[in-house]
């Protein structure tokens, strides 16, 4: 056993923790392979995402564009659920002025 | 008289009191000043049109509209309010109808939080986007904020006992349909990864995995939980991914591999 398993070992024996259950495991790993090193904070998506949203209204080219922000959307539920919120809001509004 | 009128009001008045209208409407016959009066009418509707259509105001007039004191401000805050109440129903279809019984009474709120939000941070719009949408993106936020908090309430309280015991592991392992050699594949796979991730992710990474992929939490309030903001708790959990990532190639083993094994028959 090397040392780092043992201080791990004598640390869980003191620190009683919860067990993840298997599903938020297997959850967790399923975001793994489109991590990427770099990523934006969410405040900064949320700085940007009006003109995202724009420009995919507008010319479908955003994810192109702006890739960090498309890959933070899909590592991060939250954002993304606004992402769509504000794209239903522009792509249906828009249409309603036609 | 509205306060729009009274504006006008004044303006007209202070045009008669002009030398210049004066000897026009001393020859009020003569074309020239039929003409004025003409221009000037126009004038009027022109203004008058432009503050209820909210299409023809600039990023420039919503922002100089909204930071003054007075008539122009309340003009642009009503245009404002029909705005965010047309693209609510939108923003929200996702997560309610609006024949739900909270459905008006959450865009009422909502609209009435956007603006007082709007006018608090209207110095930070930087007008990257149309003025509007930076408006929808600001109700977007408070809105789902308000949705998940509620979600994240319905369901805690159906899952939740007082001290917080989390529910039972759900029972991948002992799925009916997988062969002996499956499920043993299975629990060794599992016991690595979890091995792994004992090992790797820090208490406070595990917290933050527990709150978020186990309880569902919003992500606001995990991170008041975990006396922090959403940014670092993103951060912290993106730390966690690369972590795991790292770990997982150094053993061999893909995130995808172990997916497969579980999602096969
Ligand atoms: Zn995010």
């Amino acid at each position: 056993m090397n040392i780092r398993a043992l201080i791990q070992k004598i640390k869980s024996s003191f620190n009683h923790h919860e067990e993840i259950p298997n599903e938020a495991v297997l959850g967790f790993l399923r975001v793994l392979e489109s991590v990427r090193e770099e990523d934006a904070p969410c405040d900064e998506i949320y700085a940007r995402i009006d003109e995202y949203v724009e420009r995919e209204v507008d010319k479908k080219d955003a994810a192109q564009l702006m890739p960090l922000i498309r890959e933070h959307l899909d590592m991060c539920s939250e954002c993304c659920e606004e992402y769509q919120a504000l794209l239903d809001v522009l792509e249906k509004t828009s249409q309603d002025e036609k | 008289m509205g306060v729009l009128d009274a504006l006008e009001h004044e303006q007209l008045e202070s045009h008669s009191r002009s030398p210049g209208f004066k000897s026009l409407c001393a020859h009020n016959n003569e074309p020239l000043g039929s003409l004025f009066v003409l221009t000037f009418l126009s004038y009027i509707v022109t203004r008058r049109y432009n503050s209820t259509n909210m299409l023809t105001r600039s990023n420039e007039a919503w922002v100089s509209d909204l930071g003054t004191s007075g008539p122009a401000r309340e003009a642009a805050l009503e245009d404002l309010r029909a705005i965010v109440q047309k693209g609510l129903p939108y923003a929200l279809s996702r997560w309610l109808s609006p024949d739900q019984p909270q459905f008006n009474s959450l865009v009422e709120e909502v609209t009435q939080e956007t603006l007082l939000r709007v006018l608090d941070q209207l110095s930070t719009f930087e007008g990257r986007s149309q003025f509007t949408t930076w408006v929808h993106k600001i109700a977007v936020r408070i809105a789902l904020t308000e949705l998940r908090r509620k979600r994240w309430r319905d369901s805690s309280l159906d899952e939740l006992t007082e001290n917080e015991e989390l529910p039972p592991p759900p029972g991948l392992l002992a799925d009916p349909q997988a062969g002996p050699e499956t499920s043993a594949e299975r629990a060794d796979m599992l016991a690595r990864v979890r091995r792994i991730i004992e090992e790797e992710l820090t208490d406070r990474q595990r917290q933050a995995l527990i709150l978020l992929g186990v309880q569902d939490m919003p992500m606001e309030d995990a991170a008041r939980r975990l006396k922090t903001n959403r940014n670092a708790l993103y951060k912290l959990l993106h730390d966690a991914r690369l972590r795991l990532k790292r770990r997982l190639s150094m053993e061999d083993i893909t995130p995808n591999e172990v997916l497969t094994l579980f999602e096969q028959k």
